[in-house]
């Protein structure tokens, strides 16, 4: 037991090693700025440690990506979870929480102008309806309506 | 109308007895027959009259469109939905294609009937097939709750209907549409009254859809494979426009009154799921959100009750009919190909299907209404005729009209232009089916053009 466990540790660590040490950029790819020898003297050892672990998780994830564009038996598409994530936040509702700013946009556009817009269809139509029981209102247009 | 009515029910024979390897042509080629003879129903012995009557069903300029366009959508509907069945066993896919005919048969004797509660029992049955549809063979697990909402949004709104056909039959002695029409005006002045109005309406105001009552649309549409949505988006949704257009015979003159706030709620949606649709990422939902739009403004002219509406109505029911099944053709397309109904993800499909765009092009330009195809006829009538119901009401259908032509440019600009993201351009390329899928769509939307008088109705 505590053998195996001593091996996942060795197995961990030379994991590490080979994403840390063996980790070189594509010949023709730009280093990113922080990890430009000639950019870095005012930098600290920790945050240049971090700068390396981050571009070579970037350049996991685009060798990922490369290795599943250029598989010729690829048939489906390219799984991109952030997209995933992206599309069920925008579809499903769960962001949304009556508050009083919300409930105040929710009422002025979905609640009043429907009372508004019967006062002004209800009024406009009585006003003609009178003036056709009083006898004086005149088409203006000739439609068969 | 037993000559397409019997043929229609001879499809199940056909369906369940024909060998596999010929069950989609056998069933095509059946149903393209039906959609043929169908056509004999336009040769009207008077423009107003019922024609081909026998006791229980009969055809009028109202229903004939409606009825050939239910036939022409059943050999439509199998094309679609041949590449996402065929990997399922010969069994499932033969009951696919029976409910798709059992369907067609509801749908048949609904816009045919001519007893009330006939046309009220087949609305009801074809919510059936629909329901198994939705949720056996959708694709994500929403479909569950998309079914529950269809379903219990339209039978909580049919069953006020049923009292007040009962009360209806229990006042008049008769229900048949043939008869009430030359009755008494009923009497309609208490409480009571206004609630039978009510409750006359209510279960074709959720089936249009009405904008308040519209939440089972999106759902029900997203979730639903693509013939579930052919079938939904082109005929369901008038199926309701139908039923309002029979029953305001009899509800003179509560309409004076009560019909104002399901106008505004139907103007007022227009507006409202226009602009939603601008925000959608998902492209059936928009399309979807897109037809409540649209029946919205069928729903007005309806209620206004004059000529113009009810013509208007008519026509943008059976354009919008065919626009908006051609249009989830295309989603269901892109679908088939990418698993992802996710606008964003499939972009720029001008370049790997140039002759697809052009499909897209159309639908999309027939969508927002473009002159000189029947959307624009439908659409400028019932605007014309709600401006002189009353002027201020152009500022909402304007405004419609605009918010219309925008998304319906969203759609085809984030679908078809832009940059094609690298990991899809090994598509497989459109098949011939596919295209003539669209052609069947696109066709008699432009022939109509060239003879309109097909679809004006009665009140012309």
């Amino acid at each position: 037991m505590r053998f195996l466990f001593f091996v996942d540790a060795c197995f961990f660590f030379f994991f590490c090693c080979s994403v840390m040490a063996t980790y070189k950029e594509a010949s023709l790819a730009t280093r990113p700025k922080t990890l430009d020898p000639a950019e870095y003297f005012n930098l600290s050892p920790e945050y240049r440690r971090a700068e390396e672990k981050r571009a070579a998780l970037r350049a996991q994830l685009k060798r990922q990506y490369l290795q599943q564009l250029n598989n010729p038996h690829r048939k489906e598409l390219i799984e991109d979870p952030a997209l995933t994530r992206w599309t069920y936040a925008r579809t499903n509702n769960n962001y949304f929480r009556p508050t009083a700013k919300t409930s105040l946009i929710g009422g002025l556009f979905g609640v009043l102008p429907l009372f508004v817009l019967y006062v002004v269809f209800k009024s406009d139509r009585d006003k003609r309806e009178a003036k056709i029981k009083a006898g004086t209102y005149e088409r203006p247009y000739k439609l068969s309506t | 109308m037993l000559k397409v009515l019997i043929p229609t029910i001879m499809l199940f024979p056909t369906i369940w007895l024909t060998s596999p390897k010929w069950l989609w042509t056998t069933t095509t080629a059946h149903s393209l027959l039906i959609a043929s003879i169908s056509l004999m129903w336009f040769k009207w012995t008077s423009e107003t009259g019922w024609t081909s009557s026998n006791t229980y069903l009969a055809t009028d300029p109202l229903s004939t469109p409606l009825l050939v366009l239910t036939c022409w959508l059943l050999p439509l509907m199998i094309l679609a939905s041949q590449n996402h069945i065929n990997p399922e066993p010969i069994s499932r896919q033969r009951l696919y294609i029976t409910l798709l005919a059992s369907l067609q048969t509801f749908l048949i004797m609904a816009f045919g009937a001519t007893e009330i509660i006939m046309f009220y029992i087949m609305f009801e049955a074809t919510l059936i097939p629909t329901l198994i549809i939705i949720t056996r063979w959708g694709n994500q697990t929403e479909r569950l709750n998309a079914g529950t909402y269809f379903l219990f949004y339209t039978l909580a709104g049919s069953l006020p209907l049923l009292v007040a056909l009962l009360l209806l039959q229990q006042s008049t002695g008769t229900l048949s549409m043939l008869v009430l029409q030359y009755s008494q005006p009923l009497q309609l002045n208490s409480w009571g009254h206004m609630i039978w109005w009510a409750a006359c309406l209510i279960a074709f105001l959720v089936k249009m859809p009405l904008y308040g009552v519209h939440l089972w649309l999106p759902k029900a549409h997203v979730e639903a494979p693509v013939a579930g949505s052919m079938v939904l988006a082109a005929v369901l949704l008038k199926l309701g426009g139908y039923g309002m257009m029979r029953m305001m015979v009899m509800l003179d003159p509560l309409s004076k009154e009560l019909a104002y706030p399901f106008i505004i709620l139907a103007l007022w949606g227009i507006i409202m799921t226009g602009s939603i649709c601008l925000r959608q990422t998902d492209l059936k939902s928009l399309i979807a959100y897109s037809s409540v739009s649209h029946m919205g403004l069928v729903a007005g002219g309806i209620l206004i009750q004059t000529p113009w509406g009810f013509s208007g109505a008519i026509i943008l029911m059976i354009a919008h009919g065919l626009v908006s099944s051609a249009l989830f053709c295309l989603a269901n397309t892109a679908y088939e190909r990418t698993h992802s109904r996710t606008m964003i993800l499939a972009r720029g499909l001008q370049i790997i299907f140039p002759l697809t765009a052009v499909w897209w092009f159309i639908a999309n330009l027939a969508n927002l209404a473009l002159p000189p195809l029947p959307n624009l006829m439908g659409e400028l009538m019932i605007i014309t005729t709600l401006f002189n119901w009353s002027p201020w009401t152009i500022l909402l259908t304007g405004l419609g009209t605009l918010i219309t032509a925008g998304y319906s440019l969203y759609m085809f600009l984030m679908s078809q232009r832009g940059p094609t993201p690298n990991h899809i351009t090994g598509l497989q390329p459109f098949h011939t089916r596919e295209h003539l899928l669209m052609t069947l769509h696109l066709i008699p939307v432009i022939l109509l053009v060239t003879k309109p008088e097909l679809m004006w109705g009665w009140c012309y």
